[in-house]
């Protein structure tokens, strides 16, 4: 993947990077969380923590990203991100479309 | 293609940007209709052409990406044109260019003639066709909660909980959602090929689409087709779609456009 960085825009490419990358971990975190909830393991106070704490991360990223502007920037990270992991999930269509191109 | 393209050269020298090669026995000037208002002409090998302009062995390269947009629209525009002019075409990508001059263009056809012929016969009265099928986001939604008992009682649930507590099984709605929603798209992309595929020579399914369409914009890609079809069964194809369009999908169909996505000259 390669990632376009304008000078000018600097400060907003780095943040979204991080937000981006903030926002993979907050997903894999929901999901562990998740499974802890169906595993029936967690008093149902404990599920309301749990899912109040991870409501805070998401609702922390939505006002950055908010207030800087980089909506487009953390999707097209994730978008790369995402064909970057096709790749792995299925190298032989990959190959046929560089084969194409 | 790549080996065609030249890339860092220091001493810049002649070059010829290809837009396509067509069926053509005469040398002609198609007049300046080329990138940047260039000159854009045949150049004859037997019985087929090259369509070129003049430049120099270096790739069309800028930052400004509506600069490099306006050079593709010109390059799309001069196949179009071509393929007016010349029936069947053999389209190559944007920024294809060839270090040398006329002769070197002569050389490279007399080299591929063989290639270059297979495709202009296998292309002949076939063009390519883009097929979007949408659908509405609400109907999208009720379809997958009408087959998942378990989303829908996950919704119901939601419902009742307090807006933090429920962030939990608001993602968890998401995921099982977007799981649900890419397994029924998976299962109508191959309903859609097989109404459609009787109908055409060849058919590519894309993953996704670079621009989506003004009138499409609040809905839900369901599937995108290119499709290479005979003159013959257009209107075949466009009926199947009809069909299609009777069931409750937006279809977005779109052609005859220069077969792009159907050229196969890898080892030209």
């Amino acid at each position: 993947m390669v990632i376009k960085v304008d000078e000018g825009n600097l400060k907003q490419g780095l943040l979204g990077l991080v937000v981006a990358l903030v926002e993979i971990i907050e997903e894999a975190l929901v999901r562990q969380a998740i499974r802890r909830i169906e595993s029936g393991r967690l008093t149902a106070e404990e599920e309301a923590r749990l899912s109040e704490a991870l409501a805070d991360i998401d609702e922390a990223l939505k006002h950055i990203k908010k207030e800087n502007d980089i909506q487009d920037v953390v999707d097209s990270v994730i978008d790369g991100l995402s064909e970057v992991a096709d790749v792995f999930l299925n190298p032989e269509r990959w190959e046929k479309e560089m084969k194409k191109a | 293609m790549k080996e065609m393209k030249v890339i860092g050269e220091t001493e810049l020298g002649e070059g010829r940007y290809v837009y396509c090669v067509v069926n053509n026995v005469a040398k002609k000037s198609l007049g300046n209709i080329g990138i940047e208002r260039a000159e854009v002409y045949t150049v004859p090998y037997k019985d087929i052409a090259a369509v070129v302009h003049a430049c120099q062995s270096q790739p069309y390269q800028s930052r400004d990406a509506n600069k490099v947009m306006g050079w593709i629209l010109s390059h799309n525009d001069v196949v179009d044109g071509a393929t007016e002019h010349f029936g069947t075409v053999v389209p190559f990508s944007f920024d294809a260019i060839v270090k040398g001059g006329d002769t070197t263009i002569k050389d490279w056809l007399r080299e591929g003639y063989e290639k270059f012929k297979n495709e202009l016969e296998r292309l002949s009265q076939r063009a390519e066709y883009v097929v979007q099928i949408f659908s509405d986001q609400d109907k999208l939604v009720e379809k997958i909660l009408v087959e998942d008992q378990a989303l829908r009682e996950l919704k119901e649930k939601i419902g009742k909980m307090p807006e933090r507590a429920g962030y939990l099984f608001r993602r968890k709605f998401e995921l099982g959602f977007n799981d649900a929603c890419n397994a029924m798209r998976a299962k109508l992309v191959e309903e859609f090929a097989s109404q459609i595929k009787e109908h055409v020579e060849e058919m590519e399914i894309e993953r996704k689409i670079s621009h989506l369409p003004e009138n499409y914009k609040d809905k839900k890609l369901i599937a995108a087709f290119s499709c290479l079809v005979h003159k013959d069964n257009v209107r075949s194809l466009g009926q199947a779609l009809g069909k299609i369009s009777q069931e409750g999908y937006a279809v977005h169909f779109t052609g005859p456009w220069a077969p792009f996505s159907f050229v196969k000259l890898e080892e030209v």
